[in-house]
């Protein structure tokens, strides 16, 4: 059984507190990931997980086992860095076969495990080969398969994708779980980009200045994000966000919202230490803003984007806010016109 | 600055590099004569040059109306290499002729006889080819003496490897010293490059505490002048060898045959003085190198469970072939060709001597044979050259291509 525990993790760079007091829990088998912004330590932790970086304070567990002062190598993790981490004077057999080397394994036992993972792969064809003579691809496969022949309790991959053309992420985000439905193994994946992270994992953690702003399953965290944050980061484009005032329903889960032309109730209240009157924000994605004639958000165009799936449309309304509606129509609609707009209350939420 | 200047400072730099090596060799390839009198650069083009040839051997005493022979023949007769070739361009007549203007009296003339003319030498009608065949013909048949005449060639260029021979194989100076400076230079180059490897290694990827204040000082010790060092290290190595002439005594019994006394000057002194000042630029650019590799690469390393024993054995040090391929050279270069470091601190035993100590030795001995010390000098060239040659295609950096992205 190999969850991963942390608990009350801290790190520090000299003065710079980079993962603030950590908590989390993954199942075994679970495929969680990392997301944010850069510079917010998602890349920090993995490497804590690792063991590539010490704990200043806080303690991980391993399949039930403290490894917080044990090396990487005794750890039970495999790591595929972003920029593969082959190596350059190794064929592709002996990059996958080093860590099996020097655990002692025997020669037939490396074979074996070796060739087992390349057919998982589908590289049986590269062994031979160098790194150099491999594409960004093929690289990639191989930093995966030199993670499978340790037949780790936990696999951690750090942005492994980032490297990669448009296409060839697509291709590999799908390998990628598929392998982890097929290996079943726990799987701990860091990126920045929220469409690796809404489609493969079971479970996301947000965080932001080392701190995790919400776990939970992709669905959960889109449609109901603990914060602005979370609103804000993840689904494209980007949650809108109105100022008003908390007219009603200060307290209870339901809260009715002025501002922005707009008065709108029974929308979902976030935060629960708001009073009547205090000032908040609705936030609405731009999908679910409908135009509607008589709505009550009015704006005017100052950007038109036509994606072919998806027309996106940037306006400013009249106290200056800009924000942005999306729709799978081809709007008829031009730069400098006045458009209205209506939402679903059932759809925006009240930070 | 415009290409083209670029490359005429570019040119100019080679031709002052490349200019002294030319002459070097082109003189050590020159007969002596032809090195003494002129200089490398006539040695490429034909020269006119004067010789004394014999019409014949003393030994032949055969009369004869007619003898024909080849000057060339006769100027090579006792040659075994820097053969004269080319054209004869005159002869030199040195006679007396009956004086037109005093009958019956002679006058002493000196005149330039050419191809075809006829000329009169001990009675006889001499007449010569410019390809050097010559004629004698007397009236009746008559055996002359020989005759010596000076003649001027057009000569064509003429190289040999003489000089090289004769040093050589003369006498064992110059292939000892050829010796003696490979037993220094090779540990003097692998000795440092295996100590400055673990030592950038550590100073690039371990932690441990004052690391980087250490790594200045070493790299401070780069400034300090090798001349500085010489009377404390010589002292040194004075007291260890007096402290190891007394443990020879104690322990064998050199007393009865007098050979108690280690040398404090040896081929070792000279290994360990190169090495320690070899050092420092050692460490700096393998650090240098080393520290550039990529991190993930050792990260990996790690997580594959490799300690840093065999991440430096199996990763770092097949990764730094560039690296210590090049300061390889630069180690090698310096010690073979260093002087002051081998004149102090090494042994002065005639044998031993190194290459450098022999040129310069060389230099009083071989005063007036620029030819055998300039082969003697292109000896000492050739091995670093071979060196060079052998190593450069580890300067090319493409070792690292593939592992991390872009490549």
């Amino acid at each position: 059984m190999a969850q991963v525990a942390l608990q009350k993790v801290n790190k520090s760079f000299g003065n710079v507190h980079v993962i603030r007091d950590v908590d989390l829990h993954i199942d075994d088998g679970e495929f969680v990931v990392f997301v944010g912004p850069s510079g917010c330590g998602k890349s920090t932790l993995l490497r804590l997980i690792a063991g590539l970086e010490n704990l200043s304070s806080g303690e991980i567990t391993i399949a039930e086992r403290s490894v917080t002062d044990l090396p990487p190598s005794k750890r039970g993790i495999a790591m595929v860095f972003q920029s593969y981490a082959l190596y350059p004077h190794m064929t592709v057999f002996n990059n996958m076969a080093f860590s099996l080397d020097l655990q002692g394994f025997s020669k037939a036992e490396i074979n074996d495990r070796v060739e087992s993972a390349a057919k998982i792969l589908q590289m049986e064809h590269l062994l031979d080969r160098r790194p150099a003579a491999l594409s960004g691809g093929q690289r990639q496969r191989v930093a995966i398969g030199r993670a499978i022949v340790r037949n780790p309790d936990v696999f951690l991959f750090d942005e492994p994708l980032s490297n990669l053309d448009a296409a060839l992420r697509h291709d590999t985000r799908v390998e990628i779980s598929k392998l982890h439905n097929q290996l079943g193994a726990t799987t701990i994946y860091v990126t920045h980009d929220q469409v690796e992270a809404m489609t493969l994992a079971d479970k996301i953690v947000v965080l932001k200045d080392g701190e995790v702003m919400q776990v939970g399953s992709p669905m959960e965290l889109f449609n109901y994000p603990d914060n602005e944050f979370v609103a804000g980061f993840l689904g494209s484009p980007k949650m809108n966000f109105f100022d008003g005032v908390l007219v009603d329903g200060a307290g209870s889960d339901k809260g009715q919202f002025e501002g922005e032309g707009l008065n709108v109730d029974g929308v979902r209240l976030v935060s629960s230490d708001k009073a009547k009157g205090d000032s908040v924000r609705l936030g609405v994605r731009p999908q679910h803003l409908v135009l509607d004639p008589n709505g009550q958000l009015k704006g005017t165009v100052t950007l038109v984007e036509r994606l072919g799936t998806e027309t996106v449309v940037e306006l400013i309304s009249e106290s200056g806010t800009s924000f942005r509606c999306a729709s799978p129509l081809s709007l008829d609609i031009e730069t400098g016109q006045e458009a209205r707009f209506s939402l679903t209350p059932a759809e925006a939420h009240l930070f | 600055m415009t290409r083209t200047f670029k490359h005429i400072v570019l040119a100019l730099i080679v031709f002052i590099w490349v200019l002294p090596f030319i002459a070097l060799v082109t003189t050590s390839l020159r007969s002596e004569t032809a090195s003494k009198t002129s200089g490398f650069w006539t040695a490429f083009t034909p020269t006119e040059l004067g010789h004394r040839f014999s019409t014949h051997d003393k030994t032949e005493k055969e009369p004869f109306v007619t003898m024909s022979g080849n000057i060339f023949e006769r100027l090579n007769k006792d040659r075994d290499s820097f053969k004269i070739e080319g054209d004869v361009s005159s002869i030199l007549f040195k006679g007396r002729l009956p004086d037109p203007d005093k009958p019956g009296k002679t006058k002493l003339l000196r005149q330039l006889i050419y191809a075809g003319e006829v000329m009169d030498v001990r009675g006889g009608d001499f007449v010569f080819q410019p390809n050097g065949d010559f004629t004698w013909s007397f009236p009746e048949g008559t055996a002359p003496k020989p005759k010596n005449l000076v003649t001027f060639i057009n000569q064509e260029p003429v190289f040999g490897a003489d000089a090289y021979v004769e040093v050589l194989f003369e006498n064992k100076n110059v292939t000892n010293a050829l010796i003696s400076s490979f037993i220094v230079t090779i540990p003097a180059t692998i000795i440092p490059i295996t100590i400055a490897a673990f030592a950038a290694y550590a100073f690039a990827w371990m932690r441990f505490p004052g690391r980087d204040w250490l790594f200045v000082l070493v790299v401070s010790l780069m400034v300090v002048p090798t001349q500085l060092a010489f009377l404390p290290v010589l002292q040194g190595f004075s007291g260890i060898a007096s402290w190891a002439s007394s443990l020879n005594a104690w322990m064998t019994d050199c007393e009865a045959t007098k050979t108690c006394q280690v040398a404090s000057k040896s081929f070792a002194s000279l290994w360990v003085t190169h090495t320690a000042f070899g050092l420092p630029l050692a460490i700096y650019l393998l650090r240098n190198y080393i520290v550039g590799l990529p991190k993930e690469l050792l990260e990996s390393a790690r997580i594959d469970g490799a300690s840093h024993l065999q991440i430096f054995t199996k990763l770092i040090i097949p990764l730094s072939v560039p690296a210590l391929a090049s300061f390889g050279i630069f180690q090698f270069l310096w010690v073979w060709n260093d002087l002051i470091v081998a004149l102090y601190i090494g042994s002065a035993d005639s044998s031993d001597l190194v290459f450098p100590i022999r040129l310069q030795k060389q230099l009083g001995t071989f005063k007036d044979q620029l030819h055998l010390l300039n082969a003697s000098a292109v000896i000492s060239i050739i091995v670093p050259v071979i060196v060079f040659l052998a190593m450069q295609r580890y300067f090319i950096r493409g070792l690292l291509a593939g592992s991390v992205k872009g490549g």
